[in-house]
Order: structure tokens, then C-alpha cells, then sequence
């Protein structure tokens, strides 16, 4: 049954294409791709639950169709992200049918249709691979897909430059993925999982080491962790936004799988500090991430950067359970792993539905800018409740999904604290406040996104005269909204088959009793909140509406109320240090700076890795191509001698060798 | 039995929160020379405002007049957390102290939302400025009662709270003592009192809750009052729960109650008067002070989680 429906969904995604080139020519067609796409995403979460439940081994070996091994397997993991890819893709595509048919006309709907379902299956391959192969394969054409998908809105000069930079990290991540996985291969016997991680036992130490380092920045890269995330806030928000749905909650994701299965399936338990990198980079792009997050007003941009904040926070949860592993505390571990893994489920529901919704307030506004956005909330109802539920999911308040995850990683931290050595010990509990620093951070954040574009007055014309998007956009919003709240009221729905995801990476361990206490005390809470509020809000209460007094001036505008910016002024102000931005004030005339004509005020912020890392990193490597220029001189005489010089070369290593 | 004991604490903190209050009230005013006004004059406010009607901005969403409840479900939900009489809560039994600071945390986002949603500067000035004290409150709340919580080894409230009334004074450690200052200081700046807010101000360049609620009026107005006064009850009664527990019954007999009720009176005075005295003795601070006085608390919840690993 499950092999039935994980082949129906492999072959529809593939049919997907072929359909809307029918669809292209047949106008009653028109949403059969996106029914088919549907429908295939349904069966895949079928057929992932059914081999999450079961935990049966599925395999599809399609060899036959590839140069080198080419298998499909399904194990715990691999069904539970591809849960997580069905579950987010299918709302998406719902939102899609409408968004597409909205902003989209002749080729390049069809394009889009056709990418996206060749998205989708690049994205369930890698999570299925079980082959080196396959996997570098499917991750390969993920990033051709994403980068053409991203291209759909346009292709002129900032496109360009920000698709270039995407690519280019991308295949750098890429070739440390693929270089991870050579180091394993003089001790193995061949490209499937199995034989790597029977290799991995017998690996030295400095190769163990190359490759989890390899791994660490190939994943990084795609995962989007500090400094590596230079793409992520650059590459999401020019994509439409179902795809920058699909790219931050989905793909970053497939990233978080990568790191895990290389991590914790084929390479087995490392040294502490291998741990404490992840806990380090974790903590590092929690923390900037959310406070570059805090700076920005653009609302895709501001959304690009909490997926590095969140990022963050899976990877803080991930060297939580790699530092348990290397101290022996396989329980503690499986808790850590488990918030790690809930986590990356929750942000692929609350970040995509972030995102659809940012393409609704687009859709009906036109524009992202969340200085000109506005008292949303009146003219978009359900836009407005599905996204407040995304905003308290994000930053992890109770009753929501994100405090599930958010609550389970707090958990194991203070775990640490049991440890028999001291490092771990304080380094474990401390990284809470790091966390709870974060979700602060956020909790600013995400008031100030929410209170800015959907309460108060409208800021512009737009705003004011917004309308709620058609049904097929709300509803696949109120899909992933509804799964948030489920999720965060009664986590043990995905808290019990997670706990056999854990169980099968870090063997040999029982689940700890904490980890099921939160299913246990969510639900009492939620009845006394829910309780309180319903019984208030039946109380009579008479309301008249009244126009806010203006301290004796003819009357409030917009122009008086805060802004995004003036809201995080003092968040800036006290984190200057991160921000660095470069000021100009202009004040003219020069001479009478007491009594000027005109004062111009310019702020820009380049994050200070692309002027401290990145620029002389790019410069010193002009620098070097510009000497070996020298080489290429155009003379055949010499590149002759090159030849020469090269085969004494290899005369002579023969000869000694 | 038990459950009866655990609803009554429960009605302690939100009951008598007003009662704090004008207590707290009564005696700044004695300090500063003034008669002040009854300590049951929260209680006549409340009666008043909710015999009141809602004055509503026009432009306001529905959210405008939700915020409010949510903020005091969230507040009396996190209430529920705190054994006062006896060693044991409706919600500390299941609950933790991480779920306790974010239902505060949850009260607080919708109190902002609900500010912002006024359409007004000052609403978003306001709202602004908590997003601030609050983002930096978190950190060494959270850490002040890890420390305690790796101490006691146990996470939930009540637990922790039976661990200390089991030892005296000096069988705590230095962990308390830091991790008491750090959660003492974050108690000021979370319920908004002097240096960090100051709760009777009405000067627009320095109020910060204030400023929060001054679109609302009538029964929202008054849910937002009654909630802040449960916030700062529950602050204090959360300091003595975990570090001077005694007197704390621990059985669920008349006397052993008895008992805990006049201890709870009394620590409570001592509390009220500190605070009196503090907020008459010291001047507000400017608000980008507030970020080091955060930074004291914060670098002290950290000394304090390091020392549990260091005193084993």
C-alpha cells in the first residue's frame, strides 16, 4: 500500500509537466496540474504516515534508469520529512491555484506548474535517497529548480545579481556535501547508505572529523546558518511567494535532513566539540538572525531572516543532542533531537503560512513595505486571524505549535545540567537564555510586524482599500494555521511518532518521561485560557466607538502613528554593536546648519559579514585569479612547455611513487 | 482535598492582587508625607470601570478589545502556577517554569498587539518601549529559575518550591542568592515599577505601560489593571514560593494552613514595604539605562547557573 503510494506520488509529480503542456493547449484543462499536484501530495502524506506508523523499511530501487545506484528507501526519518514536505506542500499548492491564476498568464503559468512539481520531487528525492548518488543528484536539481523558480518574476539586473550569489553558495555548499561523502569512499565498498555507514565504523578519526566538517558547511550553506546565510535573505524575497513558501519551509529543511542523516545515522557518535560548533552556529544565527530580522521593514526580507533565526534554533537543538551523545546521556539526547526535529516540522508549517500570507497582503496592497501597509486586519479577516496565528506559533508562545519544539529544546538544556562533566554542564543551561533571548527578540519582532501592517490606521492608499483574497488562498492558509494550532494544543499526535524517528538515530535509549510531560500539561492550560477568555467575552459589555482623543489637534492620521521602524528604534539603538549602518546627514546649506533648507537623512545597512567576511574573502580571490593570469600568457610556445613541464612531473612522481 | 486548597491560593493571588496594589500605594504615600488613599481603592476603580462602557477608536480592529482578555486569561493561567498557602498549584503539578514565563510572555504580545492596534503615537510608543524591556527581561527570568530549578532538580514549580521548605536558610546555596537579585530585578522591570516604569506617571516621555493602555477605558481598561496587579502578585508571591518558602504547608490540615496564610501576610508586607521604599527612594531611570540594569540581572543569572555546576 505504502509502495503503491509513494511510486503514485514519484509518477505524478513527474506527469505534472507533461500535463501542462496538454493543459497549455486545452483551456478546460487549465487546473489539471494543479489537481494532479494535489493529489500526489496527498498520497505521499499518506504514505509517509503509513511508514511513520509502521516504521516498515520501503525501498524502490530504480537503477535500472541512472549511470550509478539510484535507490529509493523510506525509513523513519525519511517518512517523517517527507510528511513535512506533503503536509506544507499541499496548502501551498491549494494557495497556488488561485495566486497563480491571479498574477500569472500564458507561458510562464505553465512554467511555473511545471517547476514547481519538478521542485517538489527533486525535494522528496533527497529526503528518500539511499544512495550518495541519488541524493547529490535530487539535491543538485533542487537548487536548478529553486533558482528557476525564482526567476519566473523576472530576470533583469537585481535578479540576476542575487540569483548569481545564490547559485554560487549553493554549489559551494554542494561540492563540501559531495566532498563529505568522498572522504567515505576508499573505506567503503560502495555508494548506498548501508555500506557508508558500515564504512563510518571504520574510519579514522582525522576522516571522521573531515567529514563531519564537510557536512557541517554543505548543509550550513543550504540551511542558511551564520555566516553562510548571505543568499537567504537575498534569494526569498524576490521569488513568488508560494515558492519562497516552498524554499524557506521546505527546502531549508531538506538541509536540517542532510545534516541529520550524515550526522547522526551514517557517521555515528564524535567528539564534544563537534557539538558545541553546532551549539555555537546555532546560537550565532539565532541571535543575529533575529536581530537583522528586528531592522528590517520589508516584510519578505524581515521573514527570510527569522528562517535563520530558526535555523538557529533546530541547530541549537541538534548540538544539544550531539553533545548528550558524546557524554553518554542517549535519553537527553533523544529529547534534544526530538525538539530539533518537531521544530523543523513547525517552522516549515508557521514560515510557509508566514509567507503565503505575506503573498496575500501583496496580492491585495501590492506591495511588501510594511511602512505602507496599515489597519489590515479590518479589510482581511481571515487573512488576519491565519497570520497572527503564524505570528504567535513563530515566536513560541504557549498554545501554539512553536512552544512545543521551543519548550522541548529548553527542556533538554536544563538536562544538561545532570551531566558528570562541568563544561557541558554550564554551557547546556546557559544556552536557555540564549533561547529565551531569541524568542524575545522575536516576540518584538513579530509585534511589530503584526501591529504594523494589520492594526492601527492604513499608511497608504492601498491599504486602505485592500481586499481578502479569494477562497482558495484563504483556505490554504487556514490549512497550515489550523495545523499549528493542533499541534500546539495536543503535541502528542506528533510527538509519539517522532519519538520512533529518535529511537531509530540514537539506538539503545527509552524516551525520557519529560518529554511527554508538555503533552500532558498543554492541554490544562489551553482549557483554563480558552476558558477565561470565552467566559470574559460573555460577559455583557457595551462598546460605543469614540474618535481618539488628539490632544486638542483637528484629528489623528496615520503620519502620527508609529512605524516599523520607530518601533524597533530602541531594540537598534541597544544592539547597535550588530548593526553598524553607514549614516549620512545632509544638511543644506552647508553654512547655515542652524536655519537649513533642506535636510536629507541616508541610512544603509550592509550586514557587516558582507563588508567584513565576504569583501575581502571576494577580493583576495581576484586578487589570486589576477596572478594566475600570468600563466595564460596566449603563447603556444609556452603552454607547450606547460605540457612538457607537466609530463616531467608526472614522469618523476611515477618514478619515486 | 487538595484541589479545593489549590482554587483558594488561586483566588489569593488574583483576589487580593488589587489589594497589593493600593497596600504598595498606601505606603509610598505615608513615605512621601500624603494621607494616600484607601488600600481597597483598586477594588472601588475596578467596580467602576466595569460598570463602564467601552470607548473604542474607529479605526480599531475586533483584536482591540480581545487583547485585553487574552492579556488577563494568559496572566490568571500563569497565577495558577504559584503555590501561596500550600505546596501545591491547580497547574504547578503538571506545568513548569518555562510555560510560566511564556504565558507571561503570551500575555504581553497581545497587550502590545492590542496597544498597537490603537492608532494613536502613543500606543506604539508605548508598545515600543515594553517590546524593549521585556525583550531583555527574558533571558535572566529564564535563567534565574534554571538555576534554581538544577538546584532543586526538578523543573515544575511546586516541586522546587517542596525541595526548599525540606532545608533552612543556610543549606540554601550562593546559587539562590544570586538568582533571588537577578529574578528581584527582573520582577521590577516586568511589572513595571520604579526605576524601570513608573506605574503613576502620565508624562508621555517617560511612561511605558501607561502609555500601552491609554486607548482603553471602562471594562477593557479594567482587565488590563487587574491583570498588572496579578503580574506583580504573582512576581512576589513566586520570589517567596522559591526562596523563603517556609511556612509553606506542606500538609493540607487547618492549622498547618493557618499558619501558611499568616506567613504569607507577613512576607508579603516585608515585600510591599521594600518596594514602597524603593520606588520613594529611588528616581526612574532614563530608558537606555534600562539595557544595563537588564545586563546586571542578566550577567547575575549567569554566575548563578555557572555556580550550579561548580558547587557539585
Amino acid at each position: 500500500m505504502t509502495e503503491v503510494l509513494f511510486n503514485s506520488l514519484l509518477v505524478a509529480l513527474l506527469a505534472v509537466p507533461a500535463v501542462t503542456l496538454v493543459s497549455a493547449r486545452w483551456k478546460k484543462a487549465a487546473s489539471l496540474p494543479a489537481l494532479l499536484l494535489l493529489g500526489a501530495l496527498l498520497a505521499g502524506a499518506l504514505a509517509a504516515v503509513l511508514a511513520l506508523g509502521r516504521g516498515h523499511h520501503l525501498s524502490v530501487d530504480l537503477s535500472w534508469l541512472a549511470p550509478f545506484p539510484f535507490l529509493l528507501a523510506i525509513d523513519r526519518l525519511s517518512a517523517y520529512f517527507l510528511l513535512l514536505i506533503c503536509v506544507v506542500g499541499a496548502p501551498v499548492v491549494l494557495f497556488s491555484t488561485a495566486y497563480v491564476e491571479r498574477h500569472y498568464k500564458g507561458p510562464r503559468r505553465h512554467w511555473l506548474w511545471a517547476l514547481l512539481s519538478l521542485f517538489l520531487l527533486s525535494m522528496v528525492v533527497v529526503v528518500t535517497a539511499a544512495t550518495a548518488f541519488a541524493f547529490l543528484f535530487a539535491w543538485e536539481l533542487m537548487t536548478l529548480f529553486s533558482a528557476a523558480l525564482v526567476l519566473i518574476d523576472g530576470d533583469d539586473g537585481d535578479w540576476r545579481r542575487n540569483i548569481f550569489i545564490y547559485l554560487l553558495m549553493m554549489h559551494a555548499g554542494a561540492a563540501a556535501v559531495v566532498g563529505a561523502f568522498l572522504v567515505f569512499l576508499p573505506h567503503s565498498t560502495g555508494l548506498d547508505f548501508a555500506s557508508l555507514r558500515a564504512a563510518a565504523m571504520v574510519l579514522p578519526a582525522g576522516a571522521r572529523t573531515a567529514i563531519f566538517l564537510l557536512g557541517f558547511i554543505g548543509f550550513g550553506t543550504k540551511a542558511g546558518i551564520v555566516p553562510l546565510h548571505l543568499w537567504l535573505p537575498k534569494a526569498h524575497p524576490i521569488a513568488p511567494s508560494p515558492v519562497s513558501a516552498l524554499m524557506s519551509g521546505v527546502m531549508l529543511k531538506t538541509a536540517v535532513y542532510g545534516f541529520v542523516r550524515l550526522v547522526f545515522d551514517l557517521l555515528g557518535p564524535g567528539p564534544v566539540w563537534w557539538g558545541y560548533l553546532v551549539l555555537v552556529a546555532g546560537a550565532v544565527s539565532g541571535l543575529l538572525g533575529v536581530l537583522y530580522a528586528i531592522s528590517e521593514h520589508d516584510l519578505k526580507r524581515l521573514l527570510a531572516y527569522h528562517s535563520v533565526e530558526n535555523i538557529g534554533i533546530i541547530y541549537l537543538g541538534l548540538g544539544a543532542a550531539m553533545v548528550f551523545v558524546a557524554q553518554h546521556a542517549p535519553a537527553w539526547a533523544m529529547l534534544a533531537l526530538m525538539g530539533a526535529l518537531l521544530h523543523s516540522l513547525n517552522h516549515a508549517l508557521f514560515k510557509s503560512l508566514l509567507f503565503l500570507g505575506a503573498g496575500a497582503i501583496a496580492d491585495a496592497t501590492h506591495t511588501l513595505d510594511l511602512e505602507e501597509l496599515g489597519g489590515l486586519f479590518q479589510r482581511m479577516r481571515v487573512t488576519g486571524t491565519v497570520f497572527l496565528v503564524a505570528c504567535c506559533s513563530i515566536v513560541g508562545l504557549p498554545l501554539f505549535n512553536g512552544f512545543v519544539s521551543e519548550w522541548l529544546t529548553f527542556r533538554s538544556f536544563v538536562a544538561g545540567a545532570n551531566l558528570a562533566e562541568v563544561a557541558p554542564a554550564i554551557v547546556l543551561p546557559l544556552m536557555a537564555g540564549v533561547l529565551a533571548l531569541i524568542g524575545g527578540l522575536a516576540a518584538a519582532c513579530f509585534a511589530k510586524v503584526y501591529g504594523v501592517a494589520f492594526l492601527g490606521r492604513p499608511r497608504s492608499l492601498e491599504a486602505a482599500h485592500a481586499c481578502e483574497v479569494p477562497w482558495a488562498m484563504q483556505t490554504g492558509m487556514a490549512v497550515l494555521a489550523a495545523a499549528c494550532v493542533v499541534i500546539g494544543i495536543a503535541p502528542g499526535i506528533v510527538l509519539r511518532p517522532l519519538g520512533g524517528v529518535v529511537e531509530q538515530l540514537i539506538p539503545g535509549a527509552a524516551l525520557p518521561e519529560a518529554a511527554l510531560t508538555v503533552t500532558r500539561m498543554i492541554p490544562w492550560v489551553a482549557a483554563v485560557v480558552v476558558g477565561v477568555v470565552l467566559v470574559v467575552r460573555l460577559l455583557p459589555r457595551i462598546s460605543r466607538v469614540t474618535p481618539t482623543w488628539a490632544c486638542g489637534l483637528p484629528g489623528l492620521d496615520s503620519r502620527m502613528q508609529y512605524t516599523s521602524t520607530a518601533f524597533s528604534k530602541p531594540l537598534r539603538k541597544v544592539f547597535s554593536q550588530v548593526y553598524k549602518p553607514d549614516r549620512t546627514v545632509e544638511i543644506l546649506p552647508v553654512d547655515q546648519p542652524c536655519f537649513p533648507k533642506s535636510i536629507a537623512y541616508r541610512s544603509v545597512r550592509t550586514t557587516s559579514f558582507e563588508r567584513s567576511l565576504y569583501r575581502p574573502a571576494l577580493d583576495a580571490i581576484v586578487a589570486a585569479a589576477n596572478r594566475l593570469r600570468r600563466l595564460q600568457t596566449g603563447n603556444i610556445q609556452v603552454y607547450l612547455l606547460y605540457m612538457f613541464l607537466a609530463l616531467i612531473a608526472v614522469l618523476v612522481y611515477m618514478r619515486f611513487a | 482535598m487538595t484541589f479545593a486548597i489549590d482554587l483558594l491560593q488561586l483566588l489569593v493571588i488574583v483576589g487580593a492582587a488589587p489589594l497589593l496594589s493600593g497596600v504598595v500605594g498606601r505606603i509610598k504615600a505615608r513615605i512621601q508625607n500624603r494621607r494616600g488613599a484607601s488600600i481597597f481603592r483598586p477594588y472601588a476603580e475596578l467596580r467602576k470601570l466595569f460598570g463602564k462602557e467601552d470607548l473604542v477608536p474607529p479605526t480599531a480592529s475586533p483584536l482591540f478589545r480581545l487583547c485585553p482578555v487574552v492579556l488577563f486569561a494568559a496572566t490568571l493561567a500563569a497565577a495558577a502556577f504559584i503555590p501561596a498557602l500550600h505546596a501545591s498549584a491547580l497547574l504547578g503539578n503538571t506545568g513548569d517554569f518555562i510555560l510560566l514565563v511564556y504565558l507571561l510572555a503570551l500575555a504581553r504580545f497581545f497587550l502590545i498587539l492590542g496597544a498597537m492596534d490603537g492608532g494613536s503615537s502613543f500606543g506604539g510608543m508605548g508598545a515600543s518601549r515594553e517590546a524593549l524591556v521585556s525583550t531583555l527581561a527574558e533571558a535572566p527570568l529564564l535563567l534565574g529559575l534554571v538555576a534554581v530549578s538544577i538546584v532543586a532538580h526538578s523543573t515544575s514549580v511546586t516541586s522546587i518550591v517542596r525541595w526548599a521548605i525540606g532545608r533552612h536558610l543556610f543549606q540554601l546555596s550562593p546559587v539562590h542568592a544570586l538568582a533571588f537579585v537577578a529574578l528581584a530585578l527582573v520582577a521590577i522591570a516586568e511589572t513595571g515599577r520604579v526605576p524601570v516604569d513608573n506605574p503613576t506617571t502620565h508624562l508621555e516621555l517617560t511612561m511605558i505601560h501607561e502609555a500601552m493602555v491609554l486607548e482603553y477605558s471602562g471594562p477593557s481598561l479594567a482587565l488590563i489593571e487587574w491583570a498588572n496587579a496579578i503580574k506583580l502578585n504573582l512576581m512576589l508571591a513566586l520570589l517567596i514560593a522559591l526562596f523563603a518558602p517556609w511556612g509553606i504547608a506542606s500538609s493540607a490540615s487547618i492549622s498547618a494552613l493557618a499558619v501558611a496564610a499568616v506567613a504569607y501576610v507577613l512576607k508579603m508586607a516585608v515585600l510591599a514595604i521594600s518596594l514602597a521604599v524603593l520606588e520613594s527612594s529611588v528616581a526612574k531611570l532614563r530608558m537606555y539605562r534600562v539595557p544595563d540594569l537588564l545586563g546586571v540581572a542578566c550577567a547575575l543569572s549567569i554566575l548563578a547557573v555557572a555556580f550550579t555546576a561548580l558547587r557539585r
